[in-house]
């Protein structure tokens, strides 16, 4: 098992222990989304729209990546957290490489939000019956959701890294956070242009047209969430959202590693 | 113990390290050989946790360099981490983990295999007396985690050794293990760079110390060299009412040729005399019989003991070690 002597890996296999003995954390992180989608099953409602769907089908998709979103905080705070303790420092005295620490940070928090996101989708389409195409659809849009988190995860730490404590990053990730998500229309729908600068439309986009529609790559993607007879196209196809996506995720991560580089001056 | 070059390991080159409102460390240059004890003591904000923080890389002197092993501190990080283990002065370990899980996750970072790492692990917490506990290290006595704050910088073997006062807040017989493995680790050849103010840790395990005093070296040797810097085997420490008895038993004293060195002590205003002399008890008395005559019933506190490094740098700086 030589992968598992990975210090990345060490170094979020060790993460995940930590998170696992907080109860509280643990509480929060499970109770959260399930508090979440039943909120928002009675915000957005179960009337149909004139498509068909209701609007919670519709919003779901927006719900997740808001969910998404606040993992990025999550990672900030748990990440800063761990900076102050000095087990920072301790492990720069060590060969552990400030790139591994970056990168079991990230691991471990990602596996956190899959575990989040496997639990929403269990309220919101096995109990609450959301409809979806099908499971080999569902299972794309899993996957568009979790390259997401990753991307957002990677600038929850890069916020953490860049914050003098816990209380800052904790506030510095809510308002990029809220920022993003608002401007996204994944919690309001609404039509701006602003929305296409936003990572988080483009994810929950994706999301939506291909576990509603079932549509291929070469579809083009709506200008917003609720798609009734009026709804606009853009002129990007969804393998060009999925390309714009990915490239977030890269830049986030890119990013991270670089401004983690540069060690915290003391 | 030779001084060839060879044996250097070691190196600090006029290391400086100033912050807005002190210099901690104030141009500090040092040889330390290979495979001996060095101990930097100092008293509180002497500058030791500013010195062992820059040659463990992870701050960035004002200017100097030092290298260890021919890496320099401020371009060669990487190789230097490899080789250094550290015992920082604060307790710093993941307090959710269990003993055994800190100590064999520094041991991973370290690249030891997964079965090396355990079994390394099981020697030393058995050692330090800590390997029974199966609990969080945040329920452990501060005693303990003290003991796993060291386990987790000797588990990977290292060549060199940075100890930030490894001893602080143990009991006597908790400090006395610590400074057995010690001398344990000394035998096995392994670098020991020991930073304490405690002088009889440093007497009794140092083979050279240096003393160091608001960010600079004051004196540096054996231990029995730096006793000897003010040349006797006994120190009488003194002090009267008033201070005119004082002058007068200086008067006295500047003509007993067994004195080798005496110095006033000014501490907030209260005087008193440090005096180094030869002999023990017989000479003590010769000494009250001619110092003190007429002045016996002004003497406020009277001190004798063996000549102590605390003494040395009483004589040095007019201070003592722990104010
Ligand atoms: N990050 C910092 N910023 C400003 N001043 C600092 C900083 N770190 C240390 N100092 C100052 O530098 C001086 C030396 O501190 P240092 O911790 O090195 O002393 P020390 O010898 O380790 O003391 P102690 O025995 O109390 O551990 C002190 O005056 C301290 O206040
Ligand atoms: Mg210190």
């Amino acid at each position: 098992m030589k992968i598992l002597r990975n210090k990345a890996i060490l170094i979020a296999i060790k993460n995940v222990k930590d998170k696992m003995r907080h109860w509280q954390y643990i509480f929060f992180s499970l109770g959260f989304p399930i508090m979440f989608t039943i909120m928002f099953y009675f915000i957005f409602g179960i009337e149909e729209t004139p498509s068909g769907f209701t609007y919670f089908d519709f919003g779901f998709s927006g719900m997740i990546m808001y969910a998404i979103g606040l993992g990025t905080m999550n990672a900030a705070i748990s990440f800063a957290g761990e900076r102050n303790s000095g087990m920072l420092t301790r492990l720069d005295t060590m060969p552990t490489g400030r790139k591994n620490i970056f990168l079991g940070a990230l691991i471990s928090e990602s596996l956190f939000l899959m575990f989040q996101i496997v639990i929403m989708f269990l309220m919101g389409y096995v109990i609450l019956g959301l409809y979806f195409k099908g499971l080999l659809e569902l299972f794309f849009g899993f996957l568009v959701a979790m390259l997401f988190g990753i991307s957002s995860v990677g600038l929850g730490i890069i916020i953490a890294s860049m914050s003098k404590n816990v209380q800052v990053a904790n506030a510095f990730s809510l308002v990029v956070f809220m920022i993003l998500i608002f401007l996204s229309g994944s919690l309001v729908p609404f039509e701006s242009p602003i929305v296409y600068f936003t990572p988080p439309y483009w994810a929950k986009q994706i999301y939506l047209q291909l576990t509603i529609f079932g549509d291929g790559l070469n579809n083009n993607l709506y200008s917003s969430t609720f798609i009734g007879s009026s709804a606009k196209l853009i002129p990007i196809p969804i393998w060009g959202g999925l390309l714009i996506v990915l490239g977030y995720t890269t830049v986030f991560i890119f990013l991270g590693v670089i401004i983690f580089q540069k060690k915290t001056k003391f | 113990m030779s001084s060839d070059d060879n044996s250097v390991i070691i190196e600090i080159k006029n290391l400086k390290k100033h912050f807005k409102e002190v210099n901690a460390v104030d141009g500090i240059s040092l040889n330390i050989r290979k495979g001996e004890l060095f101990s930097i003591l100092g008293p509180n904000g002497a500058g030791k946790t500013t010195l062992t923080r820059m040659l463990t890389t992870i701050l960035t002197p004002t200017s100097g360099d030092a290298t260890i092993k021919g890496f320099s501190i401020l371009k060669n990080k990487d190789d230097i981490v490899r080789i250094i283990g550290v015992c920082p002065q604060d307790i710093t370990i993941y307090d959710i983990l269990r003993a055994e899980e800190n100590v064999e996750f520094v041991a991973s970072m370290h690249g030891m295999s997964k079965k090396d790492a355990r079994e390394k692990t099981k020697k030393i917490l058995g050692e330090f007396g800590i390997a029974g506990r199966k609990d969080w290290s945040k329920h452990f006595s501060g005693g303990m985690q003290r003991r796993l704050n060291l386990a987790m910088a000797l588990v990977f073997e290292p060549e060199i050794l940075f100890l930030d006062e490894p001893t602080a807040g143990l009991d006597p017989q908790a400090r006395r293990l610590v400074w057995d493995f010690i001398g344990d680790l000394k035998r096995k050849d392994t670098t020991i760079i020991l930073m304490t103010h405690d002088m009889v840790e440093a007497e009794l395990l140092s083979d050279r110390i240096a003393i160091i005093d608001q960010g600079k070296i004051i004196a540096q040797g054996t231990p029995t060299e730096l006793k000897e810097m003010y040349g006797s085997d006994n120190v009488l420490e003194i002090s009267f009412f008033e201070q005119e008895h004082l002058e007068l038993v200086k008067e006295k004293i500047a003509k007993i040729s067994f004195i080798t060195h005496w110095k006033e002590i000014d501490k907030d205003g209260n005087k008193s005399l440090l005096i180094s002399f030869y002999g023990g008890l017989k000479n003590l008395i010769s000494i009250i019989q001619q110092g003190f005559t007429g002045s016996i019933d002004n003497v406020e506190d009277l001190k004798f003991r063996q000549n102590s490094l605390e003494d040395v740098f009483l004589n040095l700086t007019g201070r003592r070690l722990r104010d």
